[in-house]
């Protein structure tokens, strides 16, 4: 009943994350000689996750979704708060490529810049400048 | 006058501290909550709360007349301001004060003399404490303020009389320049204050931030507790404190505390206060100057409290009660090494900027030498109307080696999921060579951000998906009925 289960992982080497029923929020992991104990926190079916005094941010990709990093471009195209267009530089059609600045936000009086997360093409834009814009709506959508 | 009942017109882990601090003297404390904050930690742990109403800290925190409502409607017989709001506003201290209430910090009028830059610079330079070279020129046309310029040094700063937040300044490096600069300073300061008067000050460069705590009775005696240097800072705001300085030699050190001390006996000081100046050089060739005196208790305060061993907050009370200083300054002694990280909900690598949300999981750190004096807890919802200051770590530590690696093992410990956080960038900073070797200047911040906000090592990202993924394969945890396990499976989106 109370037994640990095992799964395992190759980082940076192969060895095996342990979970244990009574700790729900724990996960060990043993990789060779080193160890890490990660700690979780759900939000909707996003994980927080804090291993080795950093912080991340786990979004499941969608498995049914055809577009290969619908997720990751979703999560780099939406303002990661409420926030106004301040400056939108694509237009459809525009060839993007990676790290280019697209859209310009500001919220709490400082600016934000939305990145390009992959060089595409520009296939929507759903923003106006001046909008209230919120998070998990992408600003702009790429082929 | 003894305090019976302290009403504590502040939020967050300030009003937390002196809550405590209320506890641990045996008096009652009154919090007071905005709307926003019905449920704050600070509103709980008080043993009488009062809603002020209204939202953001203009409608709340500080509307004097609706602390003064609460403090007759909670039976209190003196208000502690905390710091920010209105603890730095004579006309809460003299409103305070009317209302036959005890007010915990300086006189009214020692308050509005120390908050005018000039009056306490002038009144700095009466006390023979060291100012920035410079001053207002005796006439406003650009030839006598060059030669003012010229005879301070380069390079000098052009500053607006009436100016603040960097409106209407102007850095001129040599006399070429100067006209130019008098210009663009003279032309901003009109646009933004209505009033072109300048003034002229030796720019210092790559300079320190190292102030002084003191604290003075009713009776005429002050003494001080020893610095706290706040030179790691971002945007202007400090992020990490430390006592002693890394900078200063032990004669610049009795030199500084003694010039403190004589600048809170010419002021006529009251209570807790400190002196905060700029250091330029090293060791007992450093070289210090008055920059401005804060009129209440500090948010870095705890790190005096760990080398010296007084409670501040106490003595702010016993002070306020009209009792005389229990030591002389030989009694006052520097001991081991105290650390103070600020930590914030706010993202390093967007440029600090603030972030709100809910607390899912707060687990700060604990063990020897670990104080941790936060507001928050998980369930906290961080909102956007207040500071995002979410706690402070303070480490103590025999040496300043020792604080650093204890520092260090506590950001590990620290565990906030929900909200993000600059614990890892705190890290970093305190892994520098730079910070190391005690070489942080205010600046150095802002030009070392790239290997500050470095990215985590791949290996903990995959260690982090790959804990999602098995917490949600086993279903001991995560959100059932939502992605099938597949979802999961080569998880590669994650973000810091």
């Amino acid at each position: 009943m109370n037994a640990p289960k095992f799964y395992p992982v190759d980082f940076p080497r192969s060895g095996y994350a342990e979970t244990h029923p009574g700790k729900i929020n724990r996960v060990e992991f043993r990789v060779e000689d080193r160890r890490y104990v990660a700690t979780v926190a759900w939000e909707g079916r996003r994980a927080w996750v804090h291993v080795g005094g950093h912080v991340f941010i786990i979004d499941p990709r969608d498995s049914d979704d055809p577009t290969p990093g619908a997720s990751a471009d979703l999560d780099a195209l939406s303002p990661p708060m409420p926030a106004t267009v301040t400056r939108i530089d694509v237009k459809p059609g525009d060839t993007v490529v990676n790290g280019d600045v697209i859209v310009l936000l500001e919220a709490m009086k400082m600016e934000l810049p939305i990145r390009a997360p992959r060089d595409g093409i520009v296939a929507r834009v759903n923003c106006r400048a001046g909008e209230l814009v919120q998070p998990g709506t992408p600003l702009v959508v790429l082929e | 006058m003894s305090i019976t009942r302290l009403l504590i017109a502040n939020r967050g882990e300030i009003a937390c501290r002196i809550v405590r601090a209320c506890r641990d003297r045996g008096i009652e404390s009154v919090a007071v909550f905005s709307d926003a904050d019905r449920d704050a930690l600070h509103t709980r742990m008080a043993d009488q709360a009062v809603g002020l109403g209204g939202t953001t800290a203009a409608d709340s925190y500080l509307r004097i007349d609706r602390l003064l409502d609460a403090a007759r409607e909670s039976g209190a017989d003196a208000i502690h301001p905390g710091y920010g709001f209105l603890s730095e506003r004579s006309a809460f201290a003299a409103a305070v004060v009317d209302a036959g209430l005890t007010f915990v910090g300086p006189p009214a009028d020692v308050i509005g003399r120390m908050g005018s830059k000039t009056e306490a610079r002038a009144l700095a330079e009466t006390a023979g404490v060291p100012v920035v070279p410079g001053g207002v020129a005796p006439a406003q046309d650009d030839k006598t303020l060059a030669a003012l310029a010229a005879s301070v040094g380069f390079p000098a700063l052009i500053k607006a009389s009436a100016g603040g937040g960097g409106k209407g300044m102007r850095i001129v490096r040599h006399a070429g320049e100067a006209l130019d600069g008098i210009g663009a300073a003279r032309r901003e300061a009109r646009a933004a204050f209505g009033d072109g008067t300048l003034y002229v000050e030796r720019l210092i460069e790559e300079s320190r931030h190292v102030e002084i705590q003191v604290l003075a009775d009713t009776h005429g005696n002050a003494v001080h507790l020893f610095e706290r240097d706040c030179s790691v800072q971002r945007r202007h705001q400090k992020i990490i404190e430390e006592s002693p300085s890394p900078a200063i030699g032990p004669a610049v050190r009795e030199r500084m505390g003694q010039a403190a001390v004589a600048l809170a006996k010419a002021s006529q000081y009251v209570n807790a206060g400190t002196i905060e100046f700029l250091v330029e050089g090293e060791g007992d060739a450093a070289r210090f100057y008055f920059l401005e005196m804060n009129t209440r208790l500090q948010v870095e305060h705890p790190v005096t409290e760990a080398v010296t061993g007084v409670d501040l907050v106490q003595a702010q009370l016993d002070i306020a009660e009209g009792e005389a200083l229990p030591w002389t300054q030989n009694a006052i002694a520097q001991r081991g090494h105290a650390i103070e990280c600020r930590i914030y909900a706010e993202a390093p690598e967007q440029g600090f900027l603030p972030q709100a949300g809910r607390i899912l999981y707060w687990h700060p750190p604990s063990g020897p030498g670990v104080r941790v004096d936060s507001g928050v807890e998980t369930g906290t919802e961080v909102t956007v109307h207040y500071d995002p200051l979410l706690a402070k770590l303070i480490v103590t530590g025999a040496t300043r080696e020792a604080a650093i690696r204890r520092a260090l093992r506590a950001l590990e410990e620290f565990v906030v999921l929900g909200v993000r956080t600059n614990i890892t960038f705190l890290a970093n900073v305190l892994r520098s060579e730079t910070f190391a070797a005690g070489r942080v200047h205010t600046r150095w911040v802002d030009t070392a951000m790239e290997s500050l906000a470095a990215p985590p090592p791949a290996e903990l990202a995959a260690a982090a998906a790959q804990a999602a993924r098995a917490l949600r394969q086993d279903g001991s945890s995560g959100p059932h009925g939502a992605a099938g396990a597949d979802a999961w499976r080569d998880l590669t989106g994650w973000r810091l």
